[in-house]
């Protein structure tokens, strides 16, 4: 059995220990961009042609399910052409409102540059997404990520093309929120894989109930207000405990995110009014 | 010390060196891109963690490290964790092969699932560990949902195993 060269072990163990260090308290990402850089060309390449052949993968596998696919298009042929009549009713209503929504997009509260997802983190224990945007596309670390459903995450890392978006579930992210009804406010946490999205810190004289929608609070200025991050599914409440918390179902399906907004822009909540001490 | 001790000592490993780089390059690249979609058992099984063990059992341990080196820097380039904590944990469980072989009998397959699962969780242990010791918290859920991870490798080493020993032979 051969002998373990020592020397080789303590010499690589130490060069990944300095590089862990130096990841941490300085930034090693623009020495390892000549990397990064042609990698996430290559995942970007790769995700495109594994989207397809998945595409091509999931289609009927047969004909007999293809007909059963007919059939049970058929019958929803007919469900659609009913309440197309009852939306033509609903148009009118439609129109003045389309009226009121132009109106409020000349002047947008947020700006949004669309992404792909091209990737996930190869860690087994974080949570986060590769996309396709980069900082040449404007994007920076800390912009928060969202997708038609509700709030994603906040970029965390940035190459010329692509950038890493640490997902709200993951272990390290905590977001700023509060319930729609109720209006208690508290921290959104991330249980990491396996582990529940956790509302924490919510006053015990505030009575939540489950069901109730979590949305960002904007407090902090990290995120937009009103995003929505998902539902309350159980209420966690002790009286021997300071504060109550909550298990919240987030909103968003993140194992089939395909593509997803960063906001680059937006009107943070003004919390100017704290700088100053109380009297001045 | 000899000309000739000296290439078995190092030709090796430059050798394992220039087969590891591009193979993690492209292991990384499916790791992030094709694995999260053919999820196991609810699992994701770590391509890169499973090619290392198999290097690391059919030729060595010494070339198994600059392979658990190599795989970690690939791995980090594709996740939030800080660069160059994948290769330490990978430098553990593969130094764990190499002290349990002499410990096991020898038996080629029941060896191999059982190295890997036990490579696989000390892997886990020590990532972990240096999670919390760089300041990155890994809650408890989280924890407990990786273990079943060694027992998936255990069984899918198997095929890797073979996979690696054809190309090597």
């Amino acid at each position: 059995m051969a002998r373990i060269r020592w020397a080789t072990f303590a010499l690589l163990a130490g060069v990944a220990l300095l590089l862990a260090i130096l990841d941490s308290v300085g930034n090693v990402d623009a020495a390892f961009a000549f990397l990064r850089n042609p990698l996430a060309a290559v995942l970007d390449w790769t995700a495109a042609r594994t989207d397809a052949l998945a595409a091509a993968l999931a289609g009927p596998r047969d004909l007999q399910a293809a007909r059963q696919q007919i059939e049970q298009l058929q019958t929803q042929i007919d469900a659609l052409e009913r309440e197309n009549e009852e939306l033509r009713e609903i148009q009118g209503d439609y129109q003045q409102l389309l009226d009121l929504f132009n109106r409020a997009r000349e002047e947008p509260a947020f700006r949004r540059l669309t992404a792909s997802v091209i990737g996930r983190d190869t860690s087994p224990v974080f949570r986060s997404i590769i996309i396709d945007r980069g900082s040449e596309d404007g994007v920076l670390v800390g912009m928060p990520v969202e997708s038609a459903r509700g709030l994603v995450g906040q970029v965390y890392r940035t190459t010329a093309h692509a950038a890493q978006v640490l997902l709200i579930t993951d272990n390290i992210s905590s977001v700023p929120a509060r319930l729609g009804t109720s209006r208690a406010t508290g921290i959104v946490r991330g249980g990491g894989l396996g582990g529940s999205l956790v509302m924490e810190w919510i006053s015990l004289e505030s009575q939540i109930a489950p069901g109730e929608v979590v949305l960002t609070s904007g407090l902090g200025g990290k995120f937009p207000q009103d995003l929505v991050i998902g539902r309350v599914a159980e209420v966690e409440r002790q009286e021997a405990e300071l504060f109550q918390q909550a298990v919240v179902q987030p909103a968003v399906e993140f194992e089939s995110l395909e593509v997803v907004f960063v906001i680059t822009d937006f009107r943070a909540v003004d919390t100017t009014i704290f700088d100053q001490p109380p009297g001045e | 010390m000899s000309h000739s001790l000296l290439i078995t000592h190092h030709y090796p490993v430059r050798t394992s060196l220039y087969v590891a780089v591009p193979l993690m390059m492209v292991l990384s690249i499916a790791q992030a891109v094709v694995m999260p979609r053919l999820r196991v058992l609810g699992m994701t099984p770590q391509l890169l963690l499973l090619a290392t063990i198999a290097w690391s059992l059919l030729r060595g341990i010494n070339e198994g490290m600059v392979w658990a080196f190599v795989a970690g820097l690939a791995m980090d380039l594709f996740s939030a964790a800080p660069l160059g904590i994948t290769s330490l944990a990978l430098l553990g469980g593969v130094l764990a092969i190499g002290l349990l072989q002499r410990a096991f009998p020898r038996s080629r397959f029941f060896l191999t699932a059982v190295l890997a699962a036990l490579a696989t969780l000390i892997y886990l242990l020590l990532y972990i560990l240096l999670l919390l010791l760089f300041g990155y918290p890994v809650s408890g859920p989280a924890a407990a949902s990786l273990p079943p991870l060694a027992l998936l490798h255990g069984l899918l080493i198997l095929p890797v195993y073979w996979l690696l020993s054809r190309i090597v032979e």
